[in-house]
């Protein structure tokens, strides 16, 4: 009797019921479309403006289109060439990355010792110091090393920052490999490089893959301890964004062709991510310090 | 026959490729930025312990106000974020047409690099960008967004590119409550905002907060956005840095700064520690 009480309808009307799927749907069509949608447009349009006619105030779409920005980019060394550069230094940096972290993930994610607390904290503390301070810090020493402007001393100086969400990520997919199957390895005469090589790494495959596309990524937009260490002898697709915007003559239809060519690999990337990527892989790494 | 190394060694042995490239590329520059900033092993001056650079640094006019600055680039953006990354995540929880797609494309700017979404808000914001295009013939006036003294241009921009971020984090730590947990929770009468603000919420806190820290540190160092959208004054802490150390070549008051903003994200931090544990030992269960 009392459980009919209970089921009688609530007279007040519930929020978040299944009918009001289409209005979130609606809603956060409109929120997309307004702040990633068109501001996209807006700088995709910039991209094509006709340097005869200008596009100026009043006017919501260019007088006229014309490809002479993408043409002049296409014929521009300096942006071919940083665009290599961005690539090179990106798979530098992703493959420093995963070796470095391989081992340590494995000793946290598996072994037993003294002071891994204080270690673990210590592995993600480039987090939580911003990059500006860790480049000019790094900078005082790669000044005696000689490192400063070069190419090795951009991916030493990134690296810093990739290695504490690669870390984290492998440790949370090693962690999830079963010790049974490393102890029958080993019983089985397996050594640890064979055990490294024929089970660690094949089972921890989609924590390399997903740490890796975030290293990559992390490395290919990187602009602050890049800038700090390389510039301007190292110029990344970044850091020449960064001296078209910051100059004195502001040039948007440049600016916003190298925007389209930075942007284009990070989408390809994203959307492959996207299919291999869970959002538990992105929240364990970040979601807990 | 299988050689057994010390268990110790071992561990050490692994420790150390991750652990110690932190130390010599991270832990070391920040001693080393430590002791410069009391004039020890600083680059270019070697005068010994000196209290000089602190002086310097609290006693500028225009270092406090860059200090007070990079406070407030910390906060704003985060604390807008915030407001609209929850209830974000909680609606990308519901099901609802089309709610794979949104999943996917909200991520979106995470990918996008900050100087792009300067550049962004520059060609929407500016003066003569497209907003103002846009509202002109309604009669509307946008005001002053950016370089403006309120830095509004700097926290569109931030915000945007840490709304993502965070929903992703809040979102992860949502979909992780046991849905038994709601289950009882509605089974024993409370209501839907009842169960948000009494169950989702404090269960989510931890995610909460560590996207909140992180986005918050973000914010603080950030250089790049600022030095485009921001005003022209006050200039934060980090523009300061850059600019003594490679224009004026003062190391010591730098690493003052450096050491400065880095108390900071750990004070931060510090406090993040203690709200997670008073947490759990007040909900329990939460065992991270």
């Amino acid at each position: 009797m009392t459980i009919a009480a209970e089921t009688a309808p609530d007279p007040r009307r519930e929020p978040f019921q299944p009918s009001d799927g289409r209005w979130i749907t609606l809603g956060l069509g409109a929120a997309l479309l307004i702040a990633l949608g068109l501001p996209l447009v807006v700088a995709l349009l910039w991209s094509f403006m006709d340097p005869a006619t200008g596009w100026f105030a009043p006017d919501i779409l260019p007088p006229s289109y014309a490809m002479d920005h993408w043409q002049w980019a296409a014929g521009n060394d300096s942006i071919v060439k940083a665009l290599g550069l961005s690539l090179f230094i990106g798979v530098c940096v992703t493959v420093l990355t995963g070796i470095l972290a391989l081992p340590t993930a494995y000793a946290l994610a598996k072994l037993p010792f003294r002071m891994k607390r204080a270690v673990e904290l210590f592995v993600l503390a480039p987090l939580i110091v911003p990059g500006i301070i860790v480049a000019i810090g790094i900078g005082t020493i790669f000044f005696r090393l000689d490192l400063v402007f070069t190419i090795p001393g951009v991916i030493l100086v990134q690296t810093v920052g990739t290695l504490p969400f690669m870390v984290r990520v492998l440790a949370a997919t090693i962690e999830a490999i079963p010790n049974d199957l490393i102890n029958a390895a080993r019983t089985l005469g397996a050594g640890p490089l064979m055990v490294a090589r024929h089970l660690l790494i094949p089972l921890a495959w989609p924590g390399f893959i997903a740490g890796g596309l975030l290293t990559f990524v992390a490395s290919f937009e990187e602009f602050e301890k890049t800038f700090i260490i390389g510039s301007p002898f190292v110029q990344t697709l970044p850091v020449i964004l960064w001296t078209y915007l910051g100059g004195r003559v502001m040039i948007f239809p440049t600016a916003a062709v190298v925007t389209f060519i930075l942007l284009a690999p990070m989408l390809v990337i994203f959307f492959l991510a996207e299919r291999v990527l869970r959002d538990d892989v992105m929240a364990s790494g970040m979601g807990k310090l | 026959m299988i050689r057994r190394l010390p268990h110790g060694l071992v561990a050490t042995l692994l420790v150390l490729p991750a652990g110690g490239y932190l130390a010599l590329f991270f832990g070391l520059p920040l001693v080393l930025a430590l002791l410069g900033s009391f004039g020890i092993y600083t680059r270019g001056d070697d005068g010994g312990f000196t209290l000089r650079h602190y002086a310097d640094l609290f006693g500028t006019q225009a270092y406090r106000d860059g200090l007070m600055f990079s406070s407030y680039l910390a906060i704003v953006p985060t604390v807008v974020s915030l407001a609209i990354s929850l209830p974000l995540a909680v609606a990308l929880g519901q099901t609802f047409p089309g709610r794979r797609l949104f999943n996917a494309l909200y991520k979106v700017p995470l990918v996008v690099p900050g100087i792009v979404a300067a550049f962004i808000v520059m060609t929407l914001f500016d003066r003569g960008g497209m907003a103002a295009r846009v509202l002109a013939p309604f009669g509307l006036d946008l005001p002053k967004l950016v370089r403006d003294d309120w830095a509004i241009g700097v926290v569109i921009a931030t915000a945007w590119k840490a709304v993502p971020f965070m929903t992703l984090i809040i979102g992860g730590s949502l979909g992780s409550i046991p849905k038994d947990v709601l289950s009882a929770a509605r089974t024993l009468g409370a209501g839907p905002w009842a169960v948000f603000l009494r169950i989702k919420l404090p269960l989510a806190l931890p995610g909460i907060t560590a996207a909140f820290l992180l986005t918050f540190i973000g914010g603080m160092g950030s250089f790049a956005v600022p030095n485009l959208l921001g005003p022209v004054y006050p200039l934060p802490l980090s523009v300061h840095m850059y600019v003594n150390a490679f224009e004026r070549n003062n190391w010591g008051l730098v690493a003052a700064m450096g050491t400065v903003l880095s108390l900071i994200s750990v004070a931060v931090l510090l406090l993040y520690y203690r709200a997670t544990r008073s947490l759990r030992s007040a909900y329990g269960g939460e065992h991270r």
